[in-house]
């Protein structure tokens, strides 16, 4: 069995000896993090230590709004996870396939996505009955772990996640070499890919005036219908609900590249406000990536406490608040980040009073596309928004 | 209407109501026979000093025709009181009189008598031997209903005298009258010790027999668990022979009888003994009819109720009663004297529940003596934790046997039903090893699936889903029936168990690998019918009850949290030692450093850390740690000796 497995080992070796005059620089260097983290294994255990790693905290407890930057930044909390610890053996083990199967990635030059990690990783431990994960849900917060200790990036360790959120408007784009013109994407729209840094796609021409980001697919759908972004000249995206990586990232870009303003639609509800914070000021739980993720200045322009009288909507589009959206909202008018900000504990606080909450599509109500011609235009022309 | 009025005589009423004494149907008539039958041989035994040895025959004469016979080595009737005992309701020694018996009445055995005169016609025969020398008295009697009188059939009226020795022995093989001779298995063996004494009773009755929950075999073994100075040899129906010995020599202490406590009488009995009373002041009408009030004591009652210690019992009145009723209630008096209970005690129940339970973890606890309505009564409780269950012990010809007996129509229920203490999780796990459907009738399983069966039964990890298996006990007689109804049943319902690290839901029994055995000793228990099934819930006893409880379940929490903690730190080694091998592989493919340096390098650190687990594990070669301090009531089996008693027996 041994011999077996130095052998697997050393033709590895070989390859990797092979392959690593190839890498790139960016490669090498997370190449050199992964050996890094082993190499300390190895000495620890030489040394009759117990071996384990510092993983900075993800958590509220270990964030820090940074006035200055306006976004959420990590703090420098680390939580030690140990091998003979009896609960953190398992993931400690996990920690440590999650970086030979990363490193294998690299080597090999292939991007796979984090379900294709976890089913490269997924095997039985010999003479037992365990698997060494037994649900996607087990690995996917163990390769964030590995991100944060790493420092590295996910497309670094050659990993995406699915690919969710798409774009349309006055952009020319470059990706992957293929030229792609998202004025021309029919009604499908370009999907927004989980890699869009400037290594993967280059902004080629961008003649649009503004981003305009919804919610979801459905909002989108209306507004691409209605050529919403021809007649006001600038470029659509959704993120279907929580926006995932790549379009945080590309809206990220595109605003500090193409110094576009982004302006967000979204539901009137705590989960809305919330797609809206992680937006501006980055999520809580990859508060390391805010750096390059967060968008400061983008603004909410709807939907808003007051549009049930404003837009004068019928009271069957109401949602009643349970006490789980109650509970949220009070949450997030805490963040610090929030916390300061009259108009928007006002916003909240209006809400908590309306006791109801509103979709984007109750717009609908009124008229198919009074959101498209009526709604955000009058917000545009109006500037009324919330920073 | 007048002249269809008359007397109704004891007899006639309980042939009629013959539910009102245990034989309401024809499984519980037989188990209720020998039940009465073996109670009055111990207690005959034991008034008598002697160690008792109990045999017990049940044979099928017919269709459901059973003949039951039990012999004792007690003292023998003398010849005048035979017919009486046998052949006439209500007569007994018991009655009248305050001291711990497992009988009390003198129904029983005269109404098996009458009951199996009733179902099949044939006379119940009695054979009773005094000494060594003196004749066996031999009597076919049954009980005149009417007259609530014995009528005796054998030797004109008068009953047969069989002469002791090889002369009287040829007679009685020649008329067919059975009896014990010696001792030991085989009774042909002219060497073994002579039974010089002892009583034999035959009755043949309208019976069904049947295997495990509330059987006769279940009786007898439970009479074993506390009993444990008895020696039982069983002869079942099948032929089958069973033997349970004693595991002390000592009898129980003989209880006394005793005077009624103060504390217990009503106002109504109080006047009725002052009229009854000789005692001609209150004083000494106090001491002498009441135990435990000394001249001191009655002279306090008297001044509470403002009595005259000196005055007259006949001058008495209904108001000087009540005053002198409600002093007592007031005065502080020592408990009843404890020596009319005699106690298992905790080493003879560690001791008789070893014998015949297998566990790895006995405890017992018997309470201080405690009295509800002035009887002294006494609550024991003893408990076995672990070890296999009854249906891993069944072997495979039992299972066929209690297969082809059950006319239940589901394998599911059959199992549920059959086996005490089984739960309905475990029957899931053991058919869905055998893999055959639940709903599969036991009638219709073939040999091999019967193989099959047994061997579930026998691999499948009963423990966790099985429920707590209660044996209850009054007076050292096993109770069987109507577990609901019984104070002993509602104690351990209502305690909770989930501290002592058993696991259980609400309102039913705790699950676990554990049989609990209560027994409550009294002069009188207060049973909820004449059935003698259930001991009725009086404040004191349930006190008694839970305090018993409480304090085996500490012991066993105790037991058990140490289990868990030893096991807990052998497990911390394996999960590393689980994790090691993937670790060293994954940090060589990444640095190509040597994996089996690496390994080896972990599996030291790996040990070094779970060093403490090592030492625990390895004195003797099994978990134990020495600080555990569980007290002199607590017995622990090595589980490996356990699995050899079960091989070996």
């Amino acid at each position: 069995m041994a011999k077996k497995k130095i052998r697997r080992k050393k033709v590895v070796a070989t390859k990797a000896a092979v392959k690593r005059s190839r890498l790139g620089p960016r490669d090498r260097k997370t190449i050199q993090e992964l050996v890094g983290m082993a190499d300390r294994v190895v000495s620890t255990a030489r040394r009759r230590r117990d071996p384990h790693l510092d993983i900075p905290t993800r958590s509220l407890s270990n964030v820090k709004f940074n006035r200055r930057k306006r976004f959420i930044e990590m703090g420098n909390n680390t939580n030690r996870r140990l091998l003979f610890n009896l609960s953190q053996a398992k993931s400690y083990m996990q920690t440590m396939l999650v970086g030979s199967g990363c490193k294998q990635l690299i080597e090999q030059g292939k991007n796979t996505s984090i379900r294709g990690l976890y089913y490269m990783l997924k095997h039985t431990i010999e003479g037992t009955k365990e698997n060494t994960f037994e649900e996607q849900s087990d690995c996917d917060p163990i390769i964030e772990d590995v991100e944060v200790f790493l420092g590295s990036l996910r497309e670094e360790l050659h990993l995406y996640a699915d690919k969710r959120g798409e774009m349309v408007g006055n952009l020319q784009l470059e990706d992957n070499g293929d030229l792609i013109d998202c004025s021309r994407m029919g009604s499908g729209g370009y999907g927004i890919p989980s890699i869009v840094e400037p290594s993967a796609i280059k902004f080629k021409k961008c003649r649009a005036k503004f981003v305009l980001h919804v919610e979801k697919g459905t909002v989108w759908q209306r507004f691409n219908e209605d050529k919403f972004w021809r007649k006001h000249n600038c470029i659509l995206t959704h993120g279907a609900g929580q926006p995932p990586r790549g379009v945080r990232r590309l809206l990220n870009r595109i605003h500090n590249e193409l110094d576009l303003p982004i302006f967000c639609l979204l539901d009137n509800d705590p989960w809305g406000y919330y797609i809206y914070s992680v937006i501006k000021q980055g999520s809580i739980n990859l508060a390391y990536e805010s750096q390059r993720m967060a968008i400061p200045k983008a603004r909410y322009i709807g939907l808003r406490s007051k549009d049930y009288e404003r837009c004068n909507l019928s009271p069957s589009v109401r949602i009643d608040l349970n006490d789980n959206d109650r509970k949220r909202a009070r949450q997030i008018a805490g963040y610090p980040w929030f916390e300061h900000k009259k108009a928007w504990q006002k916003e909240i606080a209006m809400m908590l009073k309306n006791n109801f909450k509103l979709e984007v599509e109750s717009l609908i109500s009124k008229d198919i596309s009074y959101v498209t011609e009526q709604y955000v235009p009058d917000r545009l022309t109006d500037k009324d928004w919330l920073d | 209407m007048a002249a269809s009025q008359r007397d109704i005589s004891v007899s006639e009423f309980f042939a009629k109501n013959r539910h009102l004494l245990g034989f309401d149907n024809p499984r519980k008539a037989l188990l209720t026979t020998i039940k009465e039958a073996v109670d009055n041989s111990l207690d005959a035994c034991e008034e008598a000093g002697l160690l008792p040895e109990i045999w017990v025959h049940v044979e099928a004469t017919e269709t459901n025709r059973y003949k039951v016979g039990v012999q004792d080595n007690g003292p023998g009737i003398v010849k005048r009181q035979i017919p009486l005992i046998f052949g006439k309701l209500l007569y007994g020694s018991k009655f009248h009189r305050l001291r711990m018996s497992r009988g009390q009445q003198g129904i029983g055995i005269s109404a098996a008598g009458m009951y199996g005169v009733l179902t099949t016609g044939k006379p119940v025969k009695i054979s009773s031997k005094i000494s060594k020398r003196k004749p066996i008295h031999y009597y076919e009697i049954q009980i005149d209903t009417k007259k609530n009188k014995p009528e005796i059939l054998n030797g004109r009226g008068d009953g047969v005298d069989i002469p002791a020795g090889t002369k009287g022995e040829a007679w009685m093989t020649k008329h067919g009258i059975e009896w014990i001779a010696r001792y030991g298995e085989d009774p042909t063996d002219a060497n073994a010790k002579e039974v010089v004494s002892g009583t034999r009773v035959t009755i043949e009755l309208e019976a069904k027999y049947q295997r495990r929950r509330g059987s006769v075999d279940e009786y007898l073994e439970q009479t074993a668990i506390a009993n444990p100075h008895v020696t039982i040899h069983y002869v079942d129906p099948d032929g089958g022979y069973r033997s349970y010995n004693r595991s002390t020599d000592t009898l129980p202490a003989e209880p006394k009888e005793i005077k009624p406590h103060p504390y217990g009488v009503e106002l109504g009995r109080l006047i009725a003994m002052l009229k009854a009373s000789e005692a001609s002041t209150m004083s000494q009408f106090l001491t002498s009819s009441f135990s435990r009030v000394s001249p001191a004591v009655a002279r306090k009652l008297c001044t509470a109720a403002e009595i005259k210690v000196r005055a007259s019992t006949r001058r008495i009145g209904r108001g000087e009663a009540d005053r002198l009723y409600q002093a007592i209630q007031q005065t502080k008096i020592s408990a009843p004297k404890t020596d009319c209970i005699a106690p298992i005690g905790e080493e003879l129940l560690l001791k008789g529940l070893h014998q015949v339970v297998p566990g790895e973890f006995y405890v017992a606890s018997t309470r201080p003596p405690s009295v509800y309505r002035g009887n002294p009564f006494q609550i024991e409780v003893a408990l076995a934790y672990g070890g296999t269950t009854v249906a891993q012990r069944v072997t495979r010809e039992t299972l066929v046997e209690l297969i082809q007996q059950t006319d239940l129509r589901t394998l599911r229920q059959f199992l549920i039903h059959t086996f005490d203490g089984l739960g309905s999780g475990s029957a899931e796990n053991i058919l869905k090893e055998t893999e055959l459907g639940t709903r599969k009738s036991p009638a219709k399983l073939k040999a091999k699936e019967i193989d099959q069966l047994h061997e579930a039964m026998q691999n499948v990890k009963l423990g966790e889903g099985q429920t707590m298996n209660v044996l209850r006990y009054a007076n050292r007689v096993p109770l069987q029936f109507q577990p609901a109804a019984c104070a002993i049943t509602q104690s351990v319902l209502n305690a909770n168990w989930r501290p002592y690290g058993l696991s259980q839901s609400r309102g039913s029994l705790p699950t676990g690998p554990v049989t609990l055995m209560i027994h409550m000793a009294s002069v009188w228990v207060p049973f909820t019918s004449e059935s003698k099934e259930a001991v009725a819930s009086y404040p004191e006893i349930q006190k008694e009850l839970r305090l018993a409880i409480q304090a085996v379940g500490r012991k066993l929490g105790m037991y058990l949290r140490r289990r868990v903690r030893v096991r807990q730190e052998g497990e911390r080694r394996s999960i590393f030692l689980r994790y090691l091998g993937e670790v060293a592989t994954a940090v060589s493919e990444i640095n190509a450093a040597d994996r089996s340096t690496l390994y080896n390098q972990l599996l030291v650190l790996a040990k070094k850390k779970t060093a403490e687990a090592d030492v625990k594990l390895d004195r003797r070669g099994r978990p134990i740690e020495e600080e555990l301090d569980l007290g002199d009531n607590v017995l622990i089996v090595d589980p490996n000796e356990v699995a050899d008693n079960l091989t070996t027996s």
